[in-house]
C-alpha cells in the first residue's frame, strides 16, 4: 500500500503544478502580491508532496521491497545499508524522482524571497513550476519509480558493484543540485523575458543561485573524476568521455554567467547577453540530461534504452529550450540599456573576453561531444573522439583565461586607473619566469608541460598579489580574529579562493599529465619492484570474503629509502550476485603524489601482472575543485557589491 | 571608450576568436578523429592493411584459443567470423577480456601486425560493445541478447 501512496502524491503534485501554471498565465497581466502567495503555496506543497514520495521510495530500498521493480533490478538484502539509500537513485526513475525533488526544494527557496519585486517573482515561480510539471510527467508516463512486479523475486539483482561506492553515493545529487540550480537562473531569464522587468536588482538577487548550482556542480564533476580515478583502475581522472562532456559543458557556461552577472550589478548593460547564458545554462543542463540518460551512449550511466524516454525528453528539451530563445529573439531589444563606457584596460572588459572564450571553448567541447553522433546518423561512421582533439582545441582557448584570471582582478571597474598595474605586471613575470626556470631545471619535460606550470605559478602569484593589494588599500591591521573577519568582509574573498583554486587544479593537471610514470611487471610472491627511491614488496596474495562479493586481495609493502611507508592492498572482487567484477587500485595518496598499484590477471607460477602509476599532484586536482566550490560559496556569503568598488 | 567604437571593437575581436577556434577545431577534427572498423570492413575498404597510416579502432569477438603472451605483450585475434586481425598490446588487459568476449582495440598497423595502445571491454559479463554488437548483426554472426 505504501509504494501506491508515493505514486499518488506524484500524480497529485503533477495536477497542483500544473494548475499553478495554468493560474500564473491567467494572471500574468495583473500579477500582484495575492497570486504571489497563492503560488508560494502551492510550491510549498509540491515541495513537501515530493518530499514524502522521495521518502516512500527510499524506505522500499532500506526494507528491500522487491514488490517495486526498481528495487528488485536494483538492490539486494545483503547490500551496505548506504548502498541501499544510494540505490534509491542509482537507477532510472528513481534518479528522476531525485531531480523533481531537487527541483521543487530550489522552486520553493527561491518563492520565498518576498525581496525580489513581485511582478518578476511570481514569474519566476511560474517558469519553474512548468519545468516541474513538465518532468514529473515524464516520470509518471515513461518512468514510474512505484512500478510493482508482476511476480515476487526471492532476491533483488543488485546494484552494478562499480556504483556500490561512498563518493558516488553522493556524485548524483550534487550533480543534480548543480544541474537544476541553475533553473534558478534560467527562470530569472524567462520571467525578466515575460515582463520586461530587469533591473540591477535583478542581478543582485540572482548571483547567489548562480553560485550555489556552480559550487555544487563544482563538486558533483570532482566527486565523479574522483571515482574515475580510483575505481576504473586506468589511473586516469579525466577522459573526455561524453558524459563528462555533458557534465562540463552547462559549467563553463555558468562560470561565464556568474562573471557576467557582476557587470549587470553595476551597470545596466550587456542585458542580453546574460539572458541568453542564462538560458544557455539551464539548456546545457537538460542536454547533458538527454544525452546522458536517452541512451545515445553507453556508459554506466545510461540506465535506460526505451526509445519513448529518449522522445519525450527531446520534447521537454524543445520546450524549455525552444519557447525561451523564441521569446528571446522577439523581446530581447526592448531592454533599455544605459549608457556605459568603459575603458579597454577595465574589469568590463576582462569579464567580456572571459565570457567570449569560455563559451567559445563550450563550442569546441560541444563538437567534439556531438561530431560523432552526427556523422553515424549522416553515414553510419564510426568515429570516436579523444584527448587528443580537446588538446588542440580546448587547451588553447583556455590557456589565455588563465592568463587574465590573474591579473583581471587588479582592474577596477569602467576606467583604467590603477597605477600599481604595470608594476604588479612587472612583478607577476618575474616571479613566473624565475618558477618556470626552475621548473625546467628540475625535470625537463615538453614545452606544453612548461607552459601549463607557469600559469599555474603565474595565477598563483597573480591571486596572492592582488590579496595583500587589497589589506594594504582596506587599511585594517590583521592582528587578531576580529579585524580578519572584518577584512574579510570588506573584500571579495571568495574570488580569490576560487581563483587559487584554480591555480591548484592546474598544478595537479600538470603534475597528472606531465610528469607521471607508468611501470608494467610481471611479479611473485616475495619479489621486489624498484620505482626510484621507492620500493615495493610483494607480501602475499589471498581470498578474502566481504559482505557482497569474493576478493582477492594482494599485499604489498611500500618503502622509500629503506624506510617502512604504508601497506598497499590492491584488490580484485568479484560480485557473485551480479556475476561482475572490479578492480580495486591501491592508492596511497600524499601531499606530493600517488602511488598507485593495480593487480591485474595471473597465477601463482607465472606470477601476477601489476601495474603501477606515479601521480604526482594528482590530489591537487579535486583539492583545486574543492576551493573553487568553497569561493563560490563564499561568494554568496558576500553582500552585492554595491557600494565598493572591488 | 565610445560605445560606438566599442561594438567595432567587440565585433572585431569575437569574428577573430570564433575565427581561430573554427580553424582549431576543423584541424584539430582532421588529424584526431578514430574510425572503426570491423576486420571484414578493414579488409573490403583498404584491401591491404600496409595502406593504413592513421591510427583506427578494431571491434569484434577474441577468437577462441587465440590470446598468446609473449613476456608482457598479450597477441590475440580480433574476428567478426569472416576476417581476422592480430593483435599486438603490451598494456594490461580489461577486467572481462577473454576468448570469445567482444572488444574494441585502439591503435596502428605496422608490418600487418596490429599494435594496440588501448583494448577496451566493460565490466559486464553480457556487455557488447555497441559498435561490436551492430556491425556482428550485420553480418549475421551474433543475435544479440536473448531479452
Amino acid at each position: 500500500m505504501i509504494p501506491e501512496l508515493g505514486h499518488i502524491l506524484v500524480i497529485i503534485t503533477f495536477v497542483i503544478s500544473t494548475m499553478q501554471c495554468c493560474y500564473w498565465l491567467y494572471n500574468l497581466r495583473y500579477t500582484n502580491i495575492d497570486v504571489v502567495r497563492v503560488l508560494q503555496k502551492g510550491s510549498l506543497i509540491n515541495f513537501l508532496f515530493i518530499f514524502l514520495s522521495f521518502l516512500i521510495l527510499t524506505y522500499s530500498f532500506i526494507t528491500s521491497d522487491f514488490s517495486l521493480l526498481i528495487v528488485s533490478n536494483n538492490s539486494h538484502t545483503l547490500k551496505p545499508l548506504i548502498y541501499k539509500i544510494s540505490g534509491v537513485w542509482g537507477n532510472h526513475e528513481g534518479s528522476l524522482l531525485l531531480w523533481v525533488l531537487i527541483l521543487s526544494a530550489f522552486t520553493f527557496f527561491v518563492s520565498l524571497k518576498d525581496s525580489i519585486n513581485s511582478k518578476l517573482l511570481a514569474s519566476i515561480i511560474g517558469v519553474q513550476t512548468v519545468i516541474l510539471s513538465l518532468f514529473l510527467a515524464f516520470i509518471l508516463f515513461t518512468s514510474n519509480p512505484f512500478e510493482r512486479v508482476d511476480e515476487l523475486p526471492l532476491d533483488g539483482r543488485g546494484l552494478n558493484p562499480l556504483l556500490q561506492d561512498p563518493g558516488l553515493a553522493l556524485h548524483p545529487p550534487m550533480l543534480y543540485i548543480g544541474y537544476v540550480g541553475l533553473s534558478v537562473s534560467f527562470s530569472f531569464a524567462v520571467a525578466a523575458l515575460v515582463t520586461g522587468e530587469i533591473s540591477k536588482d535583478w542581478a543582485r538577487q540572482m548571483r547567489p543561485w548562480i553560485a550555489i548550482a556552480w559550487s555544487a556542480l563544482t563538486i558533483g564533476i570532482a566527486l565523479g573524476s574522483w571515482w574515475a580515478y580510483y575505481e576504473l583502475g586506468w589511473g586516469g581522472w579525466w577522459f573526455w568521455d561524453p558524459v563528462e562532456n555533458a557534465s562540463f559543458m552547462p559549467w563553463l557556461i555558468a562560470t561565464a554567467l556568474l562573471h557576467c552577472v557582476r557587470i549587470l550589478e553595476k551597470k545596466l548593460i550587456f542585458i542580453n547577453w546574460t539572458i541568453l547564458l542564462s538560458i544557455l545554462a539551464f539548456s546545457f543542463s537538460l542536454l547533458g540530461t538527454f544525452i546522458v540518460r536517452s541512451g545515445l551512449l553507453t556508459s554506466v550511466h545510461a540506465f535506460a534504452s526505451d526509445p519513448s524516454r529518449g522522445v519525450f525528453i527531446l520534447i521537454i528539451l524543445g520546450i524549455s529550450i525552444g519557447v525561451p530563445l523564441i521569446l528571446y529573439s522577439i523581446k530581447s531589444s526592448s531592454f533599455n540599456e544605459e549608457k556605459g563606457n568603459f575603458d579597454i584596460v577595465s574589469k568590463e572588459s576582462a569579464i567580456l573576453v572571459n565570457n567570449l572564450f569560455l563559451t567559445t571553448a563550450t563550442l569546441t567541447v560541444l563538437i567534439g561531444t556531438l561530431y560523432p553522433l552526427f556523422l553515424d546518423a549522416i553515414n553510419g561512421n564510426k568515429v570516436s573522439i579523444g584527448p587528443a582533439y580537446y588538446n588542440a582545441t580546448f587547451a588553447p582557448i583556455m590557456t589565455p583565461v588563465v592568463f587574465l584570471m590573474a591579473i583581471a582582478p587588479f582592474l577596477n571597474w569602467k576606467k583604467y586607473t590603477d597605477k600599481n598595474f604595470i608594476k604588479k605586471l612587472i612583478f607577476l613575470s618575474a616571479v613566473t619566469l624565475l618558477g618556470g626556470t626552475l621548473l625546467y631545471l628540475i625535470e625537463e619535460k615538453s614545452i606544453f608541460a612548461l607552459i601549463s606550470g607557469s600559469l599555474s605559478i603565474w595565477l598563483f602569484t597573480g591571486v596572492i598579489t592582488d590579496l595583500i593589494s587589497k589589506i594594504r588599500e582596506a587599511k585594517v591591521k590583521l592582528q587578531n580574529i576580529k579585524q580578519l573577519f572584518f577584512f574579510i568582509s570588506k573584500i571579495n574573498i571568495g574570488i580569490h579562493v576560487a581563483h587559487i583554486g584554480v591555480a591548484i587544479f592546474l598544478a595537479g593537471v600538470t603534475g597528472e599529465q606531465f610528469y607521471k610514470s607508468e611501470y608494467n611487471v610481471i611479479k611473485k610472491v616475495g619479489d621486489i619492484i624498484n620505482i626510484g627511491t621507492k620500493s615495493l614488496k610483494f607480501d602475499k596474495i589471498e581470498n578474502i570474503d566481504g559482505p557482497n562479493y569474493n576478493s582477492l586481495m594482494a599485499t604489498f609493502t611500500l618503502y622509500e629509502n629503506n624506510k617502512f611507508i604504508s601497506k598497499l592492498r590492491p584488490e580484485k572482487r568479484f560480485y557473485t550476485n551480479e556475476k561482475s567484477q572490479t578492480t580495486e587500485a591501491a592508492i596511497l595518496s600524499d601531499f606530493w603524489g600517488d602511488t598507485y598499484l593495480v593487480l591485474g590477471e595471473g597465477d601463482k607460477k607465472t606470477g601476477w601482472s601489476l601495474r603501477i602509476y606515479s601521480n604526482p599532484l594528482v590530489s591537487w586536482i579535486w583539492a583545486g575543485a574543492f576551493f573553487m566550490a568553497v569561493g563560490g560559496i563564499l561568494s554568496v556569503t558576500q553582500k552585492s557589491s554595491r557600494f565598493r568598488n572591488v | 571608450m565610445n560605445p560606438k567604437y566599442r561594438r567595432l571593437f567587440i565585433t572585431i575581436f569575437i569574428v577573430l576568436t570564433l575565427g581561430l577556434a573554427t580553424k582549431l577545431i576543423l584541424m584539430a577534427l582532421e588529424d584526431n578523429i578514430v574510425y572503426f572498423y570491423t576486420p571484414n570492413d578493414l579488409i573490403e575498404k583498404f584491401g591491404d592493411t600496409q595502406n593504413i597510416q592513421n591510427k583506427i579502432r578494431i571491434g569484434g569477438l577474441v577468437l577462441e584459443n587465440s590470446i598468446k603472451k609473449v613476456d608482457k605483450k598479450t597477441i590475440f585475434i580480433i574476428t567478426d567470423k569472416k576476417k581476422e586481425v592480430k593483435v599486438v598490446f603490451d598494456g594490461s588487459l580489461p577486467d572481462l577480456f577473454r576468448e570469445g568476449q567482444g572488444i574494441v582495440a585502439e591503435g596502428m598497423f605496422k608490418n600487418n601486425n596490429f599494435i594496440a595502445s588501448e583494448v577496451l571491454a566493460k565490466h559486464d559479463e553480457n556487455y557488447m560493445p555497441p559498435e561490436v554488437a551492430e556491425a556482428l548483426k550485420k553480418n549475421n554472426v551474433w543475435k544479440g541478447d536473448a531479452d
